[in-house]
């Protein structure tokens, strides 16, 4: 085996690419669909806003440990966003100021999460399952969001489109909307800070030993309130995106859409006590539900089996890893007798 | 235990305080015995997923598939009881279906030592599917009066059904995670579930148990709305999940396990309940402010409870 | 122009929340020598660690580097002096690569703000030319050895110019042959004019290893003196600041001794293969042997927590299948684990809970109902019996003493009042007090007619107690050791 083919077969994304060209095969195999243009689309098209999620999931478990408050965030944000656009007259403005009205809102809301998880060292889950009540309570009782029709920038926005497509057989169109270039930008900074900067790296360190990033000479407590912060901005261009794909804003939509999300990430190779996990993992983990949820009907079984798939992956997907990860500590224990 | 536990105490303080205020300014529509049914039967079933969430906290995991279990035992025990089907069974499917989910999520994370977090996010969709796809993804309807009476009759002429089923099911788990070798492995395994390995305990059949008995209480949940609403559907009271985790916090369970007791999460369950009927009662407030108020006191408590540890540990460091 | 003292630190004191930790420490180490700092858990070798190396700032004192004063030391000064600190846990990212834990540090130092893979490289390598350490530098650390995670943390120190490198019980976790590796690195590094504060209680290592000691008690020092000076005797006293005998008076007479209680025929399991032995009423067998030895391996099969893959376990005679721990309860054995506090106890649970958790079946009635009476009156008597010092038993045990939480371990196997009672490391981090307490307790248990086995790494305990021994290496008894036999010498020899 040449090295770059054994690192490989030991990461978990390596695993969960195989799967996937493994069940889109079988998916073109029995419908003969999936690898027809407007599939393809679509998937890109649903996986956009959980990918960007994908990223505050991401960054929370291998800092810290899980954040569930982004959906709320997001709703939340995005709210303000509409608002005071709307009220400030800045509906012939540029989408972008739009969103970075959003993301300051979002950058706020993420502080407090970093603020009460850093001061008092209580566990992440806890604490974003608090503030994302906070948030909603809000949202829907404070100021009683209900659903609204966008801005005049940002519906020119989500009309807007990347790339159309039209299946020539099944005589079926998809449009990749702009929102993809956000979602790929997003990566692409992602992927820069965490792999290219000595603070990105700290992220990791962070989450591999608090002690010794803190020895180290890494600031441990701003690493992590900054982690915090960024989620809450990455979570309100994910709102912004959602309500730009669905032409109109939905308040009561975003909730519920974390835990699914962890569940690719989770997949796709993130290790639940910190330190360990990539990008990579999260567009392929999200790559995978997405096509569970949208190939379905493609291969003919009901809609309403959705779930049931979708929580069987979950349980074997973890199941395996799980059994790798104690099978790991036998064959540690084999190696140590053997030096001995 | 002689003396109260400090964290009941203090909850029963605020409890106390709350009814004050809420009688002082809402006499009339607070202190109606309508109010206090109404609010008795909401909050048996909610109540009774947060039992079962703050079980499996106490055993060091968590579990957020109680909602979907109590939606499929609905659903199931509903389809059985459908036009004239016989009800003692279909209550008997709903119970034995919520004990099959709950070791099914035990045995995921005891046995195949998958994350409790993980595990029971995966059954949730597990579950919220099968219940689907039993239920064709719609709502299941026509239960027998017979059955629906339940929810309607109060015993004494006051005291709904269902909130006596709850006190009778805090009571009994409040005994077995009190005064039963079940009870105490629960808070060890908890603890440290290598040294409980060490000291002897099954901690996978502990853990089975604890989950399994979570089930038990989400199916009675199950059961109980399916009486009170009438219907039953798979995606009913999502917000609960996460409601009852709040609450199990709020009643003192310690997130990380090992700590946290039964009564505790009970006044928890009721301290909201009442909380958020109060506001009800202001036409101008959303039903939504309610959410806020809960977020805030989590946090809240979380830091009180810290600061007070902090000073207990201290202490008694210092005694000894 | 050089000092001839490359660390002076005078009066340093130190108190947290009104508790004094140090009480006025001095400290002197001379340029290029080993110094030992020596002294019983909670002494406040840690704290005066953390105050040199800046982490602590102390409340008075003076501290001077290498001639140069520094009112207020901070970290990053700290390092800046040539003072660097190897901890115990080794201070490293086990999810990151070689490469990143090495190049860090120094990254960071320099404040610089992007990943420069070449220049990581370069660091990387330069640091593990400086001791000739051969690693693949791009494997995660994680997979490593715990030996080789120490090597990381030594050449990671080496590149920032240590000229002071503190090692705080840098052997705890290493077996024989890495540490006599680590000693050659030590001595490498002192040739080359790097200073080393060795930081240990071992008295084995500390006579081998060090130019000169200086031992704390109590957050003061007791003495400063060449190593030349110093003799075993007077080590344990000036650690203890007691005068007692060191040795349990230990009568071994193999006519007392019962039946066979337990026996091991060929015994096979991950982690050591074809033991055998046999274990009398009365007996203190000892099972000694460095770290993966398998001596940790063989106490778990015999007490159910390991499943042997062959040979046979025999218990009065009668063989046995030890499938879990409480089928080992059930037969009459026990076993107080190595590691305390992951594996002993539940610390923040009261010490009730702790002493009567494998009692409960019965404390209890058929239903699985406790009395609570039973379980209060079963942990006093426990408490008083075995003289845990607390005012109140439902307080913490993570409240106690680490000798009082080792007696409320043992306290909780012998409430079972087991035939056989497996002992793994019984006084690892216990102070010399409380360890002889815990000796004479065995002596005594033993004399009763309890069959007892002490797996220990520590010469002198097994000397202490036992009344023959077992070495383990790589998996194998390569020693049979009569009481005759037992002496440090001829232990020593059977180790290597």
């Amino acid at each position: 085996m040449n090295k770059f083919f054994k690192k490989a077969v030991k990461q978990t994304e390596f695993y969960v690419f195989l799967i996937i060209i493994v069940l889109s095969l079988v998916i073109q195999a029995r419908s003969g669909l999936f690898f027809a243009n407007n599939n393809i689309v679509d998937l890109l098209r649903s996986m956009i806003v959980p990918s960007i999620y994908a990223i505050c999931a991401l960054l929370a478990f291998v800092s810290t440990g899980p954040d569930v408050s982004f959906p709320m965030i997001a709703a939340l944000s995005s709210y303000l966003a509409l608002t005071v656009t709307n009220r400030l007259g800045l509906g012939g403005a540029p989408w972008i100021i739009t969103f970075i009205i959003g993301i300051l809102f979002g950058c706020l809301m993420g502080a407090l999460n970093g603020v009460i998880i850093v001061r008092y060292k209580f566990p992440s889950l806890i604490v974003t399952l608090g503030t994302s009540s906070i948030f909603s309570g809000i949202l829907l009782g404070a100021f009683e969001a209900e659903r609204m029709d966008l801005p005049q920038n940002l519906a020119a926005f989500g009309k807007a489109s990347l790339l159309t497509v039209k299946n020539a057989k099944t005589g079926l169109g998809s449009t990749l909307p702009m929102t993809f270039l956000i979602m790929i930008v997003l990566y692409i900074i992602a992927y820069l800070v965490l792999n290219k900067t000595i603070m990105g790296r700290g992220v990791y360190a962070v989450g591999g030993d608090e002690v010794s990033a803190e020895r180290a000479g890494f600031n441990v407590k701003g690493i992590r309130f900054g982690i915090f912060v960024v989620n809450g901005g990455v979570a309100a261009v994910a709102g912004l995106c959602y309500a730009v794909m669905s032409m109109r804003y939905l308040p009561t939509e975003y909730a519920g859409g974390e835990m699914i999300v962890i569940a690719a990430i989770i997949l796709g190779g993130t290790r639940m006590t910190g330190g360990i996990g990539t990008l990579k993992g999260c567009l392929l983990g999200t790559l995978l539900l997405t096509m569970v949820s949208n190939s379905l009907i493609l291969l003919g079984i009901s809609v309403y089996w959705q779930r049931v798939f979708i929580g069987a992956i979950i349980i074997i997907g973890t199941a395996i890893s799980a059994i790798q990860s104690h099978a790991g500590v036998k064959v540690k224990t084999r190696l140590k007798k053997e030096a001995a | 235990m002689k003396k109260m536990d400090s964290n009941i105490k203090r909850l029963l303080i605020i409890l106390v305080a709350f009814i004050i205020i809420a009688c002082v300014t809402k006499p009339t529509a607070f202190i109606k015995i309508g109010n206090f049914q109404t609010m008795a039967k909401q909050l048996s079933e909610y109540g009774l997923m947060s039992i079962g969430v703050g079980i499996c906290m106490i055993s060091g995991g968590i579990d957020l598939s109680t909602v979907y279990i109590a939606n499929l035992c609905g659903i199931l025990a509903g389809i059985t009881m459908q036009d004239g089907g016989n009800v003692p069974l279909a209550i008997l499917v709903g119970l034995v279906v919520g004990i099959i989910c709950g070791s099914f999520n035990g045995f995921l994370v005891s046995y195949l030592r998958i994350p409790a977090m993980l595990a029971t996010l995966g059954t949730y969709q597990l579950f919220m599917g099968i219940a689907i796809l039993a239920s064709k993804g719609s709502t299941v309807s026509g239960i027998p009066e017979a059955y629906t009476s339940f929810a309607t009759t109060a015993l004494l002429g006051y005291i709904p059904l269902s909130f006596v089923v709850f006190l009778l099911l805090i009571l009994a788990v409040t005994f077995i995670m009190s005064r039963t070798k079940f009870g105490t492995r629960v808070y060890l395994v908890g603890t440290n579930e290598r040294a409980a390995r060490f000291a002897g305990i099954h901690c996978n059949a502990v853990l089975v148990r604890t989950y399994m008995l979570s089930g038990l209480l989400s199916a009675v949940a199950g059961l109980l709305s399916l009486a009170r609403i009438n219907s039953a559907k798979a995606d009913f009271g999502s917000s609960y999940t996460m409601q009852s985790i709040l609450i199990a916090v709020l009643g003192g369970v310690n997130p990380n396990g090992g700590f946290g007791t039964i009564p505790g999460i009970a006044i928890a369950v009721v301290i909201l309940q009442m909380m958020s009927s109060y506001l009800n009662m202001f036409p101008g407030i959303s039903n939504y402010y309610r959410d806020l108020i809960w977020g805030i006191a989590l946090i809240g408590v979380l830091i009180i409870n810290f600061a007070l540890d902090k000073r207990r540990t201290q202490r008694l460091s210092k005694i000894s | 122009m050089e000092n001839e003292n490359i660390l002076c630190v005078k009066g340093i004191k130190k108190s947290f929340g009104g508790v004094h930790a140090l009480r006025g420490v001095d400290l002197t180490i001379r340029r290029g020598e080993t110094h030992c700092l020596a002294g019983e858990n909670g002494c406040g070798k840690s704290t005066i660690i953390k105050v040199i190396s800046g982490f602590y700032k102390p409340d008075a004192g003076t501290i001077e580097v290498d001639g140069k004063g520094y009112p207020v030391m901070t970290p990053a000064e700290a390092i800046k002096a040539g003072v660097q600190v190897i901890y115990q846990d080794f201070s490293i990212f086990p999810n990151l690569t070689v490469i990143e834990n090495l190049a860090f540090n120094q990254v960071l130092a320099n404040k610089k703000k992007l990943v420069n893979k070449k220049e990581f490289r370069r660091i990387a390598e330069e640091a593990i030319k400086k001791i000739k350490f051969d690693v693949d530098l791009d494997a995660l650390v994680e997979t490593l050895p715990v030996a080789d995670k120490q090597l990381i943390a030594i050449s990671r120190a080496l590149l920032d110019n240590a000229k002071l490198i503190i090692m705080d019980e840098p052997t705890t976790a290493l077996t024989k042959r890495e540490v006599d590796r680590l000693f050659e690195i030590v001595t490498d590094l002192k040739e080359n004019g790097v200073t080393i504060l060795f930081v240990s209680h071992k008295l084995e290592e500390v006579f081998e290893i060090s130019d000169s000691i200086t031992i704390l008690r109590n957050g003061q020092n007791v003495i400063s003196c060449p190593m030349e000076e110093m003799t075993e005797e007077k080590f344990a006293h000036y650690m203890t600041g007691r005068h007692f005998d060191t040795q349990v008076v230990k009568e071994v007479n193999e006519e007392k001794y019962g039946d066979v209680v337990l026996e091991a025929r060929n015994l096979t399991a991950p982690g050591f293969e074809d033991v055998s032995f046999e274990l009398h009423q009365g007996e203190i067998l000892g099972v000694t042997g460095q770290l993966g030895s398998g001596r940790t391996e063989l106490s778990l099969s015999l007490f159910g927590l390991l499943q042997p893959t062959g040979g046979q376990i025999l218990v009065e005679g009668k063989e046995v299948h030890i499938k879990n721990v409480s089928v080992a309860q059930k037969l009459g054995i026990a076993l107080v684990p190595e590691d305390r506090l992951t594996e002993g106890l539940f610390l923040p649970q009261s010490i009730i809970r702790n002493i009567t958790v494998s009692r409960m079946d019965k404390l209890g009635n058929k239903m699985g109902i406790l009395s609570s009476k039973k379980v209060v009156e079963e942990s006093a008597k426990w408490v008083k019996d075995i003289g845990v010092a607390t005012k109140n038993h439902e307080f913490p045990v993570q409240t106690l003493s680490g000798g009082n939480q080792q007696k409320v371990v043992l306290g909780r196997w012998l409430a079972n009042h087991p035939k056989v009672l497996i002992l793994n490391g019984p006084t690892v981090g216990v102070d010399i007090g409380a360890k002889y307490d815990i000796h004479k307790l065995l002596r005594e248990l033993a004399a009763e007619g309890m069959a007892i086995i002490v797996v220990s790494d520590d010469a002198s305990e097994v000397i202490a107690t036992c009344d023959r021994a077992l070495v383990m290496q790589a998996g194998r008894v390569t020693g049979r050791l009569s009481a005759k036999e037992l002496d440090t010498a001829t232990l020593a020899q059977a180790t290597v």
